[in-house]
């Protein structure tokens, strides 16, 4: 049954993820739901990676390459939770809407 | 068998930690400055020497190394290091430079404006030596994980840098804008170069034009109509939007203005340069990677990419001309002249991918003045880069002494430029000449820029305030600090004798010598020209306001003479924007040579 599995099987989970997490950095206007669109973003071009380096010849690099990237989306996130907290700390909301003193 | 493995590794790893000798005290002064603050030494060194040593020594090594070259040539020292991630050559050595001549520059601003605080010295000066070795990988990236890493490495520091002014409304608000767009576009990025190599089942940037080669050997014409072309499309798509983030090229650059306003001008002096320097270096490793011997219907493909490219930075250069009229506040009005010039210097990275990807037979017929369908090796010579110095000229011999005739038809032309060794040196003098324009523009546009984001930070602290109005006849209280901002923007704006003038003329010349290859070019060169004149209007209205308005009695005076440091430091940084425009030879030389490495 798990034979039948292929190469864009995965690819679709990838895209799927990928869509998901570009509508939600779109739609969203709370900052913290557009920093989880994010984290879709990535994970969908994780699969992708950990995918092709199983059924292409691009090999442990895809592997390398997705777990550098889970090590880069931690940081990223916690500045960007950082960050959020400021915003937060001199808005008193995260909703990105809020931010418009910067205009023009 | 393994012993021999691990003799190449450790002789590997040896010799790339010497090559990265740079990178490698950045990081250590990054350890050592938190150190200094853990066992609360800052109270007496304060942590801005232990940035400012670490960054002289990091400067001293990469010195070292350009001299070197510089004495030997600039081809031999080319070798990969760390297996392959990195490369390791003229072109690297000059970014290298540049970054820590720069980051010497805005530590001694941030020095005389005292935008750190003691307090947090050591947080800034970790945030911004960090975000610069991130910043001299991507000029060094020979491999998709580290043109990825790179890109974030450098960013990261920025989203906090943006925000470092806590208790700011604005500066939260612009650091939360700036991280979310700029995560948002380094995800879209990671998803192509995802496709990308798997598609071509390589993440080496070296590999990528022969695996292009192969994958669409058979396909007559590379277009919309098949799928993995459609793929590729899709996948340069997401990765040029990265890029255009990074560069705030116009579709994304939302973030530019905002995250400007909201910072301290010296962090947006630091971004609007050095950031985009790291990422012009990227992208035109990116392109080269690309365009080196492909076949004839992958060049056509890439020809209009070229041209896409070319199309965005003239939109680019339009857009942030246009949108500087409206503005009251100095550090936007900059930071939408930053969007325009991102656009006059990709123009260039156009045209090294038009010049790049032009077929052979459209060589032939362009080379081929009378048009007989017999081309020989003296006309071919002359016609091919009449300009360019001795050293480039002999490019298209190379044909000529393979075939070992003297007279070409189109036929056997077309079939020699087959050889990929052939056409990769075929295109290198007209795509050396682009590049060069390119690093030249940057050069010049460290210190003009840097001079007017270093100028308006200086009066901040005197008048606390960057909006125009305010700027209303500073020349009667310091007139030094204005006439460098004179200088610096009319440099900005491309007038000669100064710098920003040959930068321009360079990029302009390129265009024009692209536009024999597509008519396009002289499209964008035209829309570059008009742009120039637009740009001239709002700078002078800037001017205007600071030399001819009587500075009102009630405003808080800014009172800076001449013989005081910042005066000193704004008349250091404004000098070689004036002998750039006038000893062109020296750098445009190094320049030259520098660029031609990466053919």
């Amino acid at each position: 049954m798990f034979s039948d599995i292929q190469l864009t099987n995965y690819l679709l989970v990838g895209a799927f993820l990928f869509v998901c997490g570009v509508v939600c950095m779109t739609t969203k206007r709370n900052g913290i739901g557009i920093l989880m669109g994010v984290e879709l973003v990535l994970n969908g071009a994780n699969i992708n990676f950990i995918a092709f380096s199983r059924y292409t010849p691009l090999g442990l690099d895809g592997q390398i390459f997705s777990l550098f990237v889970i090590v880069l989306a931690a940081a990223e996130a916690a500045v960007a939770l950082a960050i959020a907290l400021n915003f937060y700390n001199n808005h008193l909301s995260i909703d990105v809407d809020r931010g418009d003193e910067l205009q023009g | 068998m393994f012993d021999t493995l691990l003799e190449l590794f450790v002789f590997d790893v040896q010799n790339s930690l010497q090559r990265f000798a740079p990178e490698l005290t950045l990081c250590v002064t990054v350890v050592a400055m938190l150190l200094v603050r853990l066992f609360n030494l800052d109270r007496h060194v304060p942590s801005y020497w232990v940035a400012l040593g670490g960054t002289l020594i990091s400067f001293f090594f990469a010195f070292t190394d350009f001299n070197m070259l510089k004495m030997e040539s600039f081809d031999l020292a080319q070798q990969t290091i760390f297996t392959g991630l990195l490369v390791f050559d003229g072109f690297t050595i000059f970014f290298r430079l540049f970054l820590l001549l720069f980051l010497i520059l805005v530590i001694a601003l941030t020095v005389l404006s005292g935008i750190p605080d003691n307090e947090d010295g050591a947080d800034f000066y970790v945030l911004l030596l960090g975000s610069t070795i991130g910043m001299m990988l991507m000029s060094s990236a020979n491999h998709m994980l580290i043109l990825f890493l790179g890109i974030e490495m450098a960013s990261v520091p920025g989203y906090v840098m943006v925000g470092f002014l806590k208790g700011r409304k604005k500066s939260s608000e612009a650091a939360f804008k700036y991280v979310v767009y700029g995560a948002g576009a380094a995800g879209v990025m990671l998803y192509g170069i995802s496709l990308l190599t798997g598609l071509l089942g390589t993440a080496d940037m070296v590999e990528i034009a022969s695996r292009m080669n192969a994958v669409f050997a058979g396909s007559e014409s590379v277009g919309m109509g098949d799928a993995t072309a459609r793929t590729v499309i899709l996948a340069l798509v997401m990765i040029l939007a990265g890029f255009a983030f990074k560069l705030s090229i116009v579709p994304f650059h939302f973030w530019c203005p905002d995250a400007f306003e909201g910072a301290a001008a010296e962090i947006g002096g630091f971004l609007s340069v050095a950031s985009k320097a790291a990422a012009f270096a990227l992208l035109a490793r990116f392109c080269v990677a690309f365009s080196t011997g492909q076949a004839d219907n992958l060049k056509e493909f890439y020809m209009y990419v070229g041209i896409g490219i070319g199309a965005i930075a003239a939109l680019s250069a339009t857009f942030g001309n246009l949108a500087a009229y409206a503005q009251t506040n100095v550090k936007r009005l900059l930071a939408y002249s930053t969007i325009a010039h991102a656009g006059y210097m990709l123009m260039a990275i156009s045209a090294l991918v038009v010049v790049l990807n032009e077929p052979a037979g459209d060589l032939f017929a362009r080379l081929d003045a009378d048009g007989d369908g017999v081309l020989t090796r003296q006309i071919a010579e002359q016609r091919y880069q009449y300009d360019v110095p001795e050293l480039y000229r002999s490019d298209i011999a190379i044909i000529f002494d393979q075939l070992g005739k003297n007279s070409i038809t189109q036929a056997e032309f077309v079939e020699q430029a087959k050889d990929p060794a052939v056409v990769h040196t075929l295109h290198r003098g007209l795509g050396a000449q682009a590049l060069e324009g390119l690093l030249y523009y940057l050069a010049v546009y460290m210190f003009m820029n840097l001079g007017a984001f270093a100028i308006v930070a200086l009066i901040r602290n005197h008048i606390f305030s960057e909006e125009l109005e305010d700027y209303k006849g500073l020349v009667h209280q310091t007139p030094a600090l204005c006439i460098c901002m004179l200088i610096c923007m009319f440099s900005l704006v491309g007038l000669p004798p100064l710098g920003g003038f040959v930068g321009k003329f360079m990029i302009f010349a390129t265009l024009f010598e692209a536009g024999a290859v597509h008519w396009s070019m002289w499209a964008i060169l035209l829309i570059g020209g008009v742009n120039t004149v637009f740009s001239l209007v709002y700078y002078i209205r800037v001017l205007k306001v600071m030399f001819l308005a009587e500075r009102p009695a009630d405003a808080r005076p800014a009172l800076i003479p001449f013989r005081s440091a910042p005066s000193m430091y704004c008349v250091m940084v404004t000098v070689p924007v004036l002998a750039l425009g006038i000893f062109v030879e020296q750098l445009s030389y190094t320049a030259r040579q520098v660029a031609s490495i990466l053919f």
